[in-house]
């Protein structure tokens, strides 16, 4: 997979001196531009925004629970810390087309000492929990890495704490900075993967599954756990087909045991995602989804077929995988029910997938 | 066919910069052939848009055109009829929704019939979910009377002892 390599990097003159923009300044060959205040990007779609590279200040708090807790949807008391925004890969279904696109310029956060205080205070706060916490929500956890060596903050203070698990969840093969660090068991390195055709036709940018998957084999290797996240499961012709070969190029690339979970995920489309999904210049397989609107207004594919490819996709990772954990990503109580046979409570739930019980 | 064509349409039905964009943003075949089908059925905005995302879906699906969907043996069937305006249109969406939900529509279609098996009587009335998107069967019984609520009440539960109602639920679910 080719590395990230922005057009310009910006950096706020008051960061210059952080540990991530020394990183990106020692890194990166390209022009540097300095800033006071705003970056002075002015307006651009997402797309623009992936070309560059701003180095700037969080405002605000880091740490907040994953907004797939929606109410009516089975929660799995995930928690997210957003160290970067916008994401340099550019997949066709990305709800950031939709969600970013008044702040669409892609930022790595400098402030990630005073991020690791507030998650350390809320770890100490609570020792008898245990917390799951990623950094993939509002960019890819690894995309970045090559410039910003952000996983070398991140690990080491996760493996020194006993009550969390940090997930780093990735669609490319940036682990190199990874292989040099003791998780002690405490990091899970995730991929989202997809039936192959998907991958070709809608992720553009991403690593080929393969490629994935000797990045996950070399990181698994050097003690890591490993997490999969069949999300968006698409509905196209062959599906059966083309997830069962992604089961089982899984199966054939790790060792089961030390899988810490798998998540599957329907495709779901808010109307303006769908503009902006229609707006682009070629549709690969998910535009294609038998998919039609849900009571939240999303688009899924239609609830029996999403049962059917749940059902179908679940039986298929039991069999490979019967030890790991399996949860539905913002499903409603009565799909999980049909297809998990339960349905778990929220906490319940996050305190299964933080223990690695299997179901 | 000219892309001043395609403006002069979508200006005379003032449609939203958006949509023309989309609209002249395909392949000239796909363009024209829109613009065919605008012109003979005097396509309003949402009922092109509606026709452009069924053909770009359906299109994706089968890995195709635009223009070979619009001017393929479904479309030209539904053209072929000589029906009224609001009738083709009509006509149209079906077909469009057949090629676009092909498993979806089977299962409708399936479900339907199941209901025709229960042979509910007239007063009887059953819903399933909209695009099947839900996991609820409604009945709805329309009495006049004591008598005919109990004499309805009585066909449905006949009816329920059936295999067909759990058929149905399993079209629903998914197990098929």
């Amino acid at each position: 997979m080719k590395r990230f390599e922005p057009q310009v990097v910006w950096i706020d003159r008051d960061e210059l001196d952080t540990p991530i923009a020394r990183a990106v300044r020692g890194r990166f060959r390209g022009p540097i531009e300095l800033f006071s205040g705003s970056a002075p990007i002015g307006r651009r779609s997402v797309q623009d925004g992936k070309r560059m590279l701003v180095l700037q200040r969080h405002r605000g708090g880091f740490l907040r629970h994953c907004p797939a807790g929606t109410a009516g949807l089975v929660c799995c008391n995930y928690l997210v810390v957003n160290l970067a925004s916008n994401c340099p890969m550019d997949c066709s279904y990305c709800f950031l087309q939709d969600y970013l696109a008044d702040a669409p310029a892609l930022t790595a956060y400098t402030n990630v000492g005073e991020a690791l205080a507030e998650i350390d205070a809320v770890l100490r706060a609570h020792p008898e929990r245990r917390f799951r916490i990623g950094t993939g929500e509002l960019s890819d956890s690894l995309a970045l890495d090559p410039l910003t060596d952000l996983s070398a903050h991140l690990v080491p203070f996760f493996a020194a704490r006993p009550n969390a698990l940090l997930e780093l969840k990735t669609k490319t093969d940036c682990v190199d900075a990874l292989l040099d660090l003791d998780p002690c068991e405490r990091v899970v390195v995730s991929w989202s993967v997809n039936a192959p055709t998907v991958t070709a036709a809608d992720e553009l940018g991403t690593a080929t599954l393969a490629e994935r998957l000797a990045a996950a084999r070399l990181v698994q290797a050097r003690g890591y756990l490993l997490g999969f996240h069949l999300d968006p499961l698409v509905e196209l012709d062959g599906w059966e087909h083309e997830y069962a070969s992604l089961v089982e190029a899984i199966a054939a690339a790790v060792d089961a045991d030390r899988v810490a979970w798998f998540s599957l995920g329907s495709l779901r489309v808010s109307p303006p995602l769908a503009q902006a999904m229609a707006g682009r210049a070629a549709g690969g397989p998910v535009a294609a989804a038998e998919m039609v609107p849900g009571a939240d207004g999303k688009a899924r594919v239609w609830r029996g077929l999403r049962l059917r490819m749940y059902r179908t996709i679940v039986e298929r990772l039991r069999e490979a995988f019967p030890r790991a954990p399996l949860y539905l990503c913002m499903e409603t109580a009565d799909v999980w029910d049909q297809v998990m046979g339960e349905v778990p409570s929220d906490r319940g739930l996050g305190m299964r997938l933080a223990a690695g019980r299997a179901w | 066919m000219a892309e001043s064509a395609v403006r002069a349409y979508a200006a005379d039905k003032h449609f939203a910069p958006a949509t023309l964009e989309r609209w002249l943003a395909l392949p000239a075949a796909g363009r024209d052939a829109l613009l065919d089908l605008c012109v003979r059925l005097r396509l309003g905005e949402n009922q092109f848009r509606d026709v452009l995302d069924d053909a770009t879906a359906i299109a994706a699906r089968h890995t195709t055109t635009v223009a070979a969907i619009v001017t393929g043996a479904e479309i030209a069937a539904v053209l072929a009829r000589g029906q009224g305006r609001n009738e083709t249109i009509k006509a149209l969406k079906t077909a469009l929704r057949r090629l676009r939900y092909p498993q979806l529509v089977v299962a409708e279609q399936r479900l339907r019939e199941l209901a025709r098996a229960l042979r509910l009587p007239a007063g009887i009335d059953v819903v399933l979910p909209e695009n099947l998107e839900g996991d609820a069967v409604t009945m709805t019984l329309h009495g006049r009377s004591a008598a005919e609520l109990r004499a309805q009440a009585r066909a449905l539960a006949a009816a329920l002892a059936g295999t067909e109602i759990e058929e149905m639920f399993a079209v629903l679910e998914g197990r098929w």
